[in-house]
């Protein structure tokens, strides 16, 4: 393997831009592509005739909105005539868009990358948005009718059986996720809930309630990544992708994303950093279990012990290690291609400490996790002030 | 909807895998189903581990009761989903309770 893990990597994030999470009946893909990558571009500084290249994550328009082609169409509507690239990693998209960009730039052929996730889920009804997420999932979980919810719901059912985690932990991730997002007025979700609104919910895929699912919902986001700094700020210090089966059945382990372990250490490592060092992390929260599995995969805590680490309080804001401060996808949102590029906007609003009213105090290094499937993929980013 | 070549190419190997005894290692209960599968719902959904090495995940049918996790099964072959009047009915592996 070439020199990833040493490489020094230090790619500015010159812009953060954002649409509001939700569903937004009067806005089309194009229309907030166009509103987040505009954002970005302004706040970056930088004249849009500087961008070399457009990276744009999304998943289901060619399915859900019959727009294939979509770096083209993004770049006629900002009047830009440059490489355009649409990126697709499932709900990893986002962070492996970001990932592109970041290579492109390393490699020299490129000074100035705009990356937009983007994605339009609201318009079709729950059972066609749920048949066009299983092209994430493998053959044969399409054929014994799996959703999303149910092979997550596969992942929760060995995880409480190996280590004796409760309903209870996992309704404890839904309840700080709200109260983050209920500060945060982009999130598709800005209310608080309780353990027992959680708990009581409809039954979407035993053992999982409503509220432990990351909502379906239409948004996006978009950065500007430059190697050269115009102003002082955030930058991306490590960036690192591992995959696994894209079939549950095949894994070694149903308690562990591997590819998270991976990708989580080969960042960490190529940053020079410790997970001591980390201020504020956001991670890919699509379930309940999956924010527990996370933490206990990218070594916050012993596997086993993500359930109580959360339900204790010491991932909450104003407490040890704040996750997921923007609500995460379960109420942040999650239109699924954005989500990956929204997680370093949050980050980059941490570090920056423009936050409001979320903000973590002395932020000066971030984690973003992004997972695709069930751990199919997984793009790990670190950024520092 | 599925072609007939597809459909063929889905269960060609089918009668590898009919008979076959395994056991649950994690099971679901669906209530918000896909396209085709809208009408079974509620319906279970396990991982099977057939031997040390080799699992896979199906639909459990003829569960009158709520499975449990090590409970044995055997693989049979079952419609799976609904199509529409003109389409191809799709067979596949499905799993009953072997006692």
């Amino acid at each position: 393997m070439r020199n990833e893990q040493t490489m020094s990597m230090k790619i500015n994030v010159q812009g953060i831009g954002m649409t509001k999470f939700g569903e937004l009946w009067d806005r089309d893909v194009v229309d907030l592509a166009q509103e987040a990558a505009k954002k970005a571009i302004l706040d970056s500084g930088i004249s849009a005739q500087k961008i070399d290249a457009v990276f744009v994550a999304n998943m289901l328009s060619s399915k859900l909105g019959n727009q294939d082609h979509l770096g083209a169409v993004i770049t006629s509507q900002l009047g830009l005539s440059v490489p355009a690239v649409r990126v697709e990693g499932a709900c990893a998209s986002g962070g492996l868009a970001i990932h592109q960009g970041v290579q492109a730039i390393l490699s020299g052929l490129y000074e100035t990358v705009l990356v937009v996730g983007v994605e339009k889920m609201t318009d079709v009804s729950s059972c066609e948005i749920t048949t066009a997420l299983m092209g994430a999932g493998a053959e044969e979980e399409r054929m014994a009718g799996l959703t999303f919810p149910g092979l997550y719901a596969l992942l929760a059912r060995c995880h409480m059986e190996a280590y004796g985690t409760t309903r209870e932990h996992m309704a404890a991730v839904a309840v700080k996720n709200h109260f983050h997002a209920s500060m945060n007025d982009h999130a598709h979700f800005p209310f608080e809930v309780t353990v027992e609104k959680v708990l009581r919910s409809a039954s979407i895929s035993f053992p999982f309630t409503l509220f432990d699912a990351s909502p379906i919902s239409d948004g996006a986001a978009a950065v500007v990544l430059s190697k050269k700094s115009v102003k002082k700020g955030v930058c991306i210090t490590g960036s690192a992708v591992a995959t696994d089966t894209i079939g549950l059945a095949a894994r070694k382990s149903l308690t562990t994303l591997t590819a998270t372990a991976i990708a989580g250490e080969k960042a960490r490592k190529q940053a020079g950093i410790l997970l001591s060092d980390i201020d504020v992390v956001e991670v890919h929260d699509c379930f309940t279990i999956a924010e527990i599995m996370a933490m206990e995969d990218l070594g916050f805590c012993q596997k086993g012990e993500g359930g109580e680490f959360i339900a204790s309080g010491h991932t909450r804001l104003g407490n040890k290690m704040p996750v997921n401060t923007s609500g995460g996808l379960k109420a942040c949102g999650h239109p699924v291609a954005a989500t990956g590029v929204k997680q370093i906007v949050e980050v980059v609003h941490q570090l920056r400490k423009t936050a409001g009213d979320r903000q973590v105090k002395g932020a000066k290094v971030g984690l973003t996790h992004n997972v695709g499937g069930t751990g199919g993929t997984v793009v790990v980013h670190i950024l520092q002030i | 909807m599925i072609s007939s070549v597809t459909n063929w190419r889905q269960t060609k190997d089918i009668y590898v895998k009919v008979g076959k005894v395994g056991k649950i290692i994690s099971w679901t209960k669906i209530f918000v189903a896909p396209t085709g599968f809208e009408n079974d719902v509620p319906y279970y959904v396990a991982i099977i581990e057939f031997g040390k090495e080799k699992r896979n995940t199906m639909q459990l049918v003829d569960f009158d009761k709520e499975p449990s996790l090590g409970q044995n099964v055997i693989t049979v072959v079952r419609r799976i989903g609904k199509q529409k009047p003109a389409e191809v009915i799709q067979y596949g592996i499905k799993a009953k309770l072997y006692e």
